[in-house]
């Protein structure tokens, strides 16, 4: 049975390449989005990207660039979850939804457990703006900052006057609160705060790191990130050694050129500069973010995430129908996944070597 | 096939050869002359320089540190022009792709990378396969986790430590071992700012003088060839070259390799307390056959630091230019990347660039002393030319001492310096004495067996013009440079050693993992099935 569709009808997978293949060769500026790949499949695409002089972006992007943009106009304080677990006395979470962004996160960083070095003692958890009931961790007494999305800014930037010392307005109660909370996080030994950007903007975890910065003028403090969905920070790192950028990266003009507004998907196409897309979403399945669109589409997902337009091929699951090395949050490295459960599907870098390999050959290497 | 170069002038020191001959190689090998047959290709090398492709014993060119500075600074490195056809992302600037062309174009045929944290091995493996031409390895980074520190304080035998050391070496893929301010890595995240060699690490009441000497023991047990890789105390800080003489007095007789030693290389003169002790510290190496030095020259060139001294990274940060950076407190490890400029008007940096250049000229023996800049720390790799140009040149350490700051020449000894390196030194600094450092049995030389990695070089007056572009290069017998320029990509081999150790040692390490972590320690493991070239390895012998 094929596991290619166009339009939803089933078309043969030598009929899918050599369709994909002319789409891609006839447009002008072709985008390779999505990403949602394994480290060997976003080097495909990106390598594509090239040869076509078109560009890439993450679906993730967002939330990468959300950390990155702090990284590179200011700077960043981080570790592991491996050494938040052993050492951290003071854990900060920050923002609502981080289950949902980590499910295995508080296991993960043993929260009701004591720490190992740096001395033995049990950990302090302060939570600023948990969602509504989010703040409960089995072992663990949650002490809460409560903050609705729109407060979060404020409260941050709150906290962090009250770590510096400098004045906020606020009514006493709440001051009293955060005056507490500061005074907890100066004297941790090895705190550490856990953030996911997809929660945040760049101006909050700009004000989160601005703080880690100030408490390190006296004691250890660091953060855990987590990073995006879709093997996001992977496809960052592969990449960055790849061209020297993290995705939204173009080669019209023959090189690298990287601008997260230029090269950002659903702008492209949505203003008609891209007139043809690969969108690759290897781990679930997610549509593109576009809407209304009609140019060509050929989508790389895993079985039963056609769309109902356009070319779908059928890609394995990384990690799970195929060995696939991604970039693992519980080790913030890169690790190998072997199959859990291997099937007779391509893996995402070879659709795009069948893609290629049906080019004609006027096409650069 | 077999190849001639007819006619060039041959400098081999390694087998003592600097004169015109001839040279032959045939699938991928060096061989000698062969009797009745002529070569079915031949080059026209007269007038040119002939040495075997140069050995770069640290320069960070791979992994998570290096990608870090990448992400850290878009702005280092834009491309400016369109890629020509056939050579897929040849225009990427800073990347990896581009490291290998770089240093092909120089004649460079083996690069190690130095710093690479156990835990973040595959990552630098994805790396190292991805870069053209050039063979490539790395050292591991041991010495701040706490299961060395916990074996040494609880006094583990040496034989333990070696398992401990083979079964890392291992699982890594590595072609050595790296200790980074040890101890000083841990303290750091028990908020201690400055570890000198002896100061002890909280909880284990080890000094840093106890570790480095307990590993540099165990790694000369392991019998794997490249002795502990040292990044001192102190790096950088004024006076330190007291640090840096009592590691020497330290060394126990046994190899011991100082890294990047430049930066160790100051005293306390002068009215800013900051001068050059490169004297000091170079009769010091001259006097202590058992250490080796690289030196990690300064040149004056906006750069990057990357460092797994993360205490020293840290308190960089303030002085970082521009002023921002990334400080990772690792997995028994760290890794802290700050960008700086050094500038020739900078009394700091000019005092830099001249203890560099002290050290190359009054440490006596070029196969103790090695060429490096540190790539990035202390200039890009891309300035390797420009320093040889100096070595070769008195007059050209002068033109450069004309534009130093007037205070700075009263505090350094080089004006003074007349010596010149011949083309034997630099083939010695860059080629043979790499080679004995590393153990290479089949490189850094032109007799018959090694591999045809050969660099032929076009003299000229100017002598960075002629070391930044290789008339030839031959990776493996393939012409892979013409003329500066790249004619033909190859894929180089990842260099690694295996010695032996007691298997026993993984069961221990298997629940210790377990323990602390939680977690498998296989997931940290280099596995086949995680890289896209597996057979591309290839083992460095142990000493038998």
């Amino acid at each position: 049975m094929s596991n290619a569709t166009l339009d939803g009808k089933s078309i043969s997978s030598e009929d899918a390449y050599e369709k994909a293949a002319e789409i891609l060769q006839a447009a002008n500026f072709p985008l390779v989005a999505g990403l949602g790949a394994d480290v060997a499949g976003a080097q495909a695409a990106i390598l594509l990207a090239e040869r076509l002089r078109g560009a890439f972006d993450h679906l993730a992007s967002r939330d990468s660039l959300a950390d990155l943009e702090v990284v590179r106009s200011a700077g960043i304080f981080v570790t592991t979850p491996n050494e938040a677990r052993v050492r951290a006395d003071l854990v900060l979470l920050v923002g609502p939804g981080l289950t949902g962004y980590w499910p295995a996160i508080f296991d993960r960083l043993a929260l009701d457990k004591e720490t190992v070095h740096g001395g033995k003692t049990a950990r302090r958890v302060i939570w600023v703006g948990p969602k509504r009931g989010e703040a409960k961790i089995d072992g663990v007494e949650v002490e809460t900052i409560p903050a609705t999305e729109a407060e979060l800014p404020g409260v941050l930037a709150a906290l962090r006057a009250r770590v510096g010392g400098r004045p906020v307005a606020l009514p006493a109660a709440a001051a009293k609160k955060l005056d507490a909370a500061a005074e907890a996080l100066k004297s941790a030994r090895f705190g550490v705060a856990v953030w996911s950007a997809a929660g945040l903007d760049s101006l909050m975890v700009e004000m989160l790191q601005g703080m880690i910065t100030e408490l390190n003028a006296t004691t250890r403090f660091t953060g855990v990130p987590i990073g995006g969905r879709g093997n996001a920070t992977g496809v960052l790192q592969t990449s960055a050694w790849m061209t020297g950028f993290p995705p939204r990266t173009g080669f019209g003009r023959g090189y690298p050129e990287h601008d997260t507004w230029r090269f950002e998907a659903s702008r492209l196409v949505e203003s008609g500069e891209a007139d043809a897309a690969l969108w690759i979403s290897a781990y679930s399945g997610e549509a593109p973010p576009w809407e209304d669109v009609d140019i060509p589409l050929i989508t790389l997902g895993p079985p039963g995430s056609a769309p109902k337009h356009g070319l779908f091929i059928a890609v394995g699951k990384p990690g799970e129908n195929y060995d696939a090395v991604e970039f693992a949050q519980e080790t913030s490295s890169m690790v190998l996944r072997r199959a859990s459960a291997p099937a007779e599907l391509p893996t995402v870098a070879e659709a795009i070597a069948a893609i290629s390999a049906k080019f004609s050959e006027d096409l650069p290497c | 096939m077999l190849t001639r170069l007819y006619g060039g002038h041959v400098v081999d020191p390694v087998n003592g050869v600097d004169g015109v001959g001839d040279l032959y190689f045939e699938d991928g090998r060096i061989v000698a002359p062969p009797e009745g047959r002529s070569a079915d290709v031949e080059h026209d090398v007269s007038g040119h320089i002939v040495m075997a492709g140069a050995i770069d014993i640290h320069s960070h060119i791979a992994g998570g540190g290096v990608n870090t500075a990448r992400l850290l600074l878009p702005e280092a490195h834009r491309a400016h022009r369109p890629r020509p056809a056939n050579t897929p992302l040849s225009t990427a600037g800073w990347s990896t792709f581009e490291t290998g062309r770089l240093y092909a174009q120089m004649g460079y045929t083996t690069v190690i990378e130095p710093a690479v944290s156990p835990h973040h091995a595959l990552h630098a493996h994805l790396e190292l396969a991805d870069i053209p031409i050039i063979d490539k390895g790395f050292l591991t980074v041991l010495g701040n986790e706490d299961f060395l520190l916990s074996a040494f304080r609880d006094g583990a035998t040496q034989d333990s430590v070696v398992d401990y050391i083979g079964a890392t070496l291992e699982a890594t893929r590595a072609i050595g071992v790296k200790c980074v301010n040890a101890g000083g890595v841990d303290a750091f995240k028990q908020n201690i700012r400055h570890f000198s060699l002896d100061d002890v690490v909280p909880e284990y009441g080890l000094s840093s003088r106890e570790i480095f000497q307990t590993l540099q023991r165990a790694v000369n047990a392991t019998k794997i060839r490249h002795p502990l890789h040292l990044h001192m105390n102190n790096l950088g800080l004024p006076g330190n070259v007291e640090t840096a003489l009592a590691t020497i007095d330290s060394s126990q007789g046994l190899p011991l390799h100082l890294a990047h030693v430049q930066f160790y290389a100051y005293g306390t003169e002068g009215k800013n307390g900051f001068s050059s002790a490169a004297a000091r510290f170079a009769e010091k190496i001259n006097a202590n056959k058992n250490v080796t030095v690289d030196v990690g020259q300064v040149m004056f060139a906006d750069i990057v630091t990357i460092s797994s001294d993360v205490m020293k990274q840290f308190n960089s940060l303030p002085g970082g230019r521009p002023k921002k950076g990334v400080i990772f407190d690792g997995d028994s490890n760290g890794l802290g990347v700050v960008p700086y400029s050094y500038r020739v008007s900078d009394f700091f940096n000019a005092v830099q660039w001249a203890a560099g250049l002290e050290l190359f000229l009054l440490c006596d023996d070029p196969m103790q002393v090695f060429f490096t800049t540190d790539h990035p720390n202390g200039a890009p790799f891309t300035t390797y030319p420009e320093v040889f140009a100096l070595l070769m040149s008195a007059d050209k350490r002068a033109q450069y001492c004309s534009r130093l700051p007037a205070d700075v020449l009263e505090l350094t000894n080089l004006p003074a310096l007349k010596r010149e390196y011949s083309f034997y030194e630099i083939a010695t600094m860059t080629r043979a004495a790499p080679r004995k450092l590393y153990g290479f049995e089949d490189r850094g030389q032109l007799g018959a067996g090694s591999v045809a990695d050969i660099a032929v070089y076009k003299p000229q007056p100017d002598k960075a013009a002629m070391f930044r572009s290789a008339a030839y290069v031959f990776k493996d017998g393939n012409l892979v440079v013409r003329d500066g320029k790249v004619s033909h990509y190859t894929k180089g081999r990842t260099l690694r050693v295996r010695p032996e150790y007691d298997r026993k040692i993984n069961s221990r390490l298997d629940k210790y993992y377990d323990g602390l972590y939680g977690l498998p320690r296989s997931l940290f493991e280099v596995q086949d099935a995680a890289l896209p070239n597996a057979d591309a390895f290839a083992e460095v012998p142990c000493r038998s």
